[in-house]
């Protein structure tokens, strides 16, 4: 599938933290029939291994989390469910807007909002907290409670589009873009010879503290991980974002990352061209590499940062040639990979 | 079509107060073979005129508005993002993160706003003001948004529309499209008895074309056929829900813009509840609706209204119950049954 058209499936699908089940199954049937094997783990994660075949051959593993950021209903009230959020999620995203309700079946809802004719002048302006939202799913109050048990995720109801020629606009796109990234990087690599083993792992639970993929480096010990997340892009209100749209991939530099492994990324990228941008996090990196970096014994970290707009709404926004230049990346640094 | 079908069609059009000629040509398109008389202004009003059974005492007129709440783009920056203004009243609570499509060409569009991560905790207590929002349509500098997208361009809300729940409905410009879709359907029915529809623009910016469409009709009773607020939300009790959806349709005594004329209020309320049809009022003095303008048109109109309650009105994702847009409809027909009975 091109990449454009598997960012837009795997955003299409629910998966918040802890609920990622539907991503996992559709990223498995798509990733099987490329690798040598396809595992699981206590925590859901998805990991994708091909072997070289070569005696004592290290591994790479590409990281990019499944889950998005979303809801979970605490309770019923008057019909209307009350909700928690799963990740940092803006609260003032939330009035009027759309969900979908992973109950089985799925239910559409909106998060209801006070009429602008009744609302007092001084609230006027103000965000409105979280535990006064309610999702109105339209049903009763009986009705509600035995379609949707407590526990239930939530997320947002948009897929993911193209906003205009070369951007992608929606939800999920924080993390899918780069797991369409990463399969993608699996899926062109599986034709060429490798001298080293490579492990796809989509990594569950980032956006409530990077739980998936501290499990998962843990069980894969790998010789070196590339993560691939999204950052921040420079918006008319957010001039303080470190890297902008259509400068290409984004590299971190900083300790949370292996500089060598960050040394061969700039190096690779300037030999062959591909458009690259620093991104330098002096602490922890926000991302996975922060939990992978200090698995077992410790691990050689490298960060590639998709740019993106609006992160954590219903519209986040990236550009497709950032994408394409961080597929190039990192199916370079992997083909480059001695024994 | 049925009731929801059209009503479902006019809502995923575009008529942002103004700018309503989609809508107007989609209603001219079906009506224009069921007319006897067919008028345009030059606000943009649609007035329709349809013989039925019988010629009442009265010179009858049907009131809705085409018009919607949405949004003007009133710059372009150097970095190829638009400014706008509201077109009509909007909650800037409801806009952040929206999906919009800006101007004649429907170019799609997002309310931009930064990430959580980048706010401090005091900034998330209150919305961005109007005037530092942008819509994101992702041009790469001025020019090339420019090539797009105007100034004065209108921006109307994701028109998507869904069918959710025990029979509620979630859509864009339900206010007045519920109202719209009610006249159209009556338009091509058999009809008791004569009557004008008037199809207005500019409701939304202060019911002026609702005002020459009454001077040029000269009706001496108008119902008006809306879409209401409701507040039927949890955290909101007793008189300040205003109204409920699944309690009726709403027949208001009183809101900011007018004091209905209790005649023909007793008299809805009385077919209401001979035809077993619910019905309730409002509860709270709130809102508007055309009768403000069509009432003091002229040497003065009698005037009612039937309303849908509508959950989220004026955001992207009004809420109504589908029964309820059907019994508008259905009360809007025995009214008109009503004035047929008095024959000129």
């Amino acid at each position: 599938m091109e990449l454009t058209e598997l960012t837009k499936t795997l955003c299409g699908l629910p998966g918040p933290s802890g609920y990622e089940t539907a991503v996992f199954q559709w990223a498995a049937d798509y990733l099987r029939p490329l690798a040598d094997e396809v595992e699981t783990d206590a925590l859901g994660n998805l990991r994708a291994i091909r072997r070289c075949g070569q005696p004592g051959s290290r591994l790479v593993v590409l990281d990019a989390h499944m889950d998005e950021i979303g809801f979970v209903v605490t309770g019923v009230k008057d019909g209307f469910l009350t909700f928690d959020m799963l990740g940092g999620v803006d609260p003032r995203m939330l009035p009027t807007r759309e969900v979908r309700v992973l109950s089985d079946p799925p239910l559409f809802g909106v998060i209801d909002t006070m009429p602008p004719h009744l609302i007092e002048p001084e609230e006027e302006g103000k965000s409105i907290p979280a535990d006064r939202l309610y999702i109105d799913v339209g049903l009763t109050q009986e009705a509600a409670e035995k379609a949707v048990p407590v526990g239930t995720a939530v997320v947002y109801a948009s897929g993911c589009d193209e906003l205009c020629a070369g951007q992608l606009c929606g939800k999920a796109l924080d993390d899918r873009a780069c797991a369409a990234i990463i399969i993608k990087v699996f899926e062109t690599l599986e034709a060429k010879s490798l001298n080293v083993d490579l492990c796809c792992l989509l990594s569950t639970q980032e956006e409530v503290g990077r739980r998936g993929a501290a499990v998962g480096a843990y069980a894969l010990q790998p010789d070196v991980a590339l993560v691939v997340d999204v950052t921040h892009a420079k918006t008319p209100d957010g001039k303080e974002a470190l890297t902008e749209g259509q400068k290409g991939a984004a590299i971190g530099v900083g300790p949370n990352l292996n500089r060598a492994v960050t040394r061969d990324l700039f190096r690779i990228a300037e030999e062959r061209g591909i458009a690259h941008q620093t991104e330098p996090l002096p602490g922890d990196s926000g991302t996975n590499a922060a939990a992978i970096q200090i698995a077992r014994q410790g691990v050689a970290t490298g960060l590639v940062s998709l740019p993106l707009k609006y992160m954590h709404t219903p519209v986040e926004t990236v550009w497709t040639a950032d994408m394409e230049a961080i597929e190039a990346l990192l199916t370079a640094y992997v083909e480059e990979m001695e024994l | 079509m049925t009731i929801l079908d059209t009503m479902e069609t006019l809502c995923c059009l575009e008529g942002v107060s103004g700018s309503e000629d989609e809508v107007r040509a989609y209603i001219l398109e079906r009506a224009m073979p069921f007319a006897d008389e067919l008028l345009t202004d030059p606000m943009g009003n649609l007035m329709i005129f349809k013989k039925g059974v019988t010629a009442p005492r009265q010179r009858v007129m049907l009131c809705a508005h085409m018009d919607e709440v949405g949004l003007m783009v009133t710059a372009v920056t150097e970095e190829g993002y638009l400014r706008f203004d509201a077109c009509g009243g909007i909650d800037r609570r409801v806009l952040i993160g929206k999906r919009v499509f800006v101007g004649p060409m429907r170019t799609k569009g997002v309310v931009g706003s930064k990430a959580i991560h980048l706010t401090t905790p005091e900034q998330r207590k209150t919305l961005p003001r109007l005037a530092d929002m942008y819509i994101d349509i992702g041009a790469a500098d001025k020019a090339s948004a420019e090539a797009l997208v105007s100034v004065g361009d209108t921006v109307a809300f994701d028109d998507a529309v869904i069918r959710f729940g025990d029979g509620f409905i979630k859509a864009k410009a339900i206010d007045d499209r519920a109202g719209c879709a009610v006249m159209l359907e009556l338009i091509e029915s058999q009809l008791p008895c004569d009557c004008w529809f008037a199809f207005t623009v500019q409701e939304e910016v202060g019911c002026r074309g609702a005002a020459v469409a009454a001077r040029r009709i000269q009706p001496e009773t108008a119902l008006i056929l809306e879409a209401t607020t409701a507040a039927d939300i949890p955290g909101v009790e007793g008189p300040a829900r205003v109204c409920a959806l699944g309690q009726g349709v709403v027949i208001p005594f009183m809101d900011r813009g007018t004091i209905y004329d209790k005649t023909l209020c007793a008299a809805l309320s009385r077919l209401a509840e001979e035809n077993n049809t619910p019905w309730q009022t409002k509860t709270r003095i709130a809102g508007g609706t055309d009768a403000s303008a069509v009432q003091r048109s002229g040497t003065g109109v009698q005037v009612a209204a039937l309303s849908v309650p509508v959950r989220n009105i004026h955001s992207p994702a009004c809420v109504a119950k589908i029964q309820e847009c059907e019994n508008q409809y259905r009360l809007a027909r025995l009214f008109l049954q009503e004035m047929g009975r008095e024959p000129a």
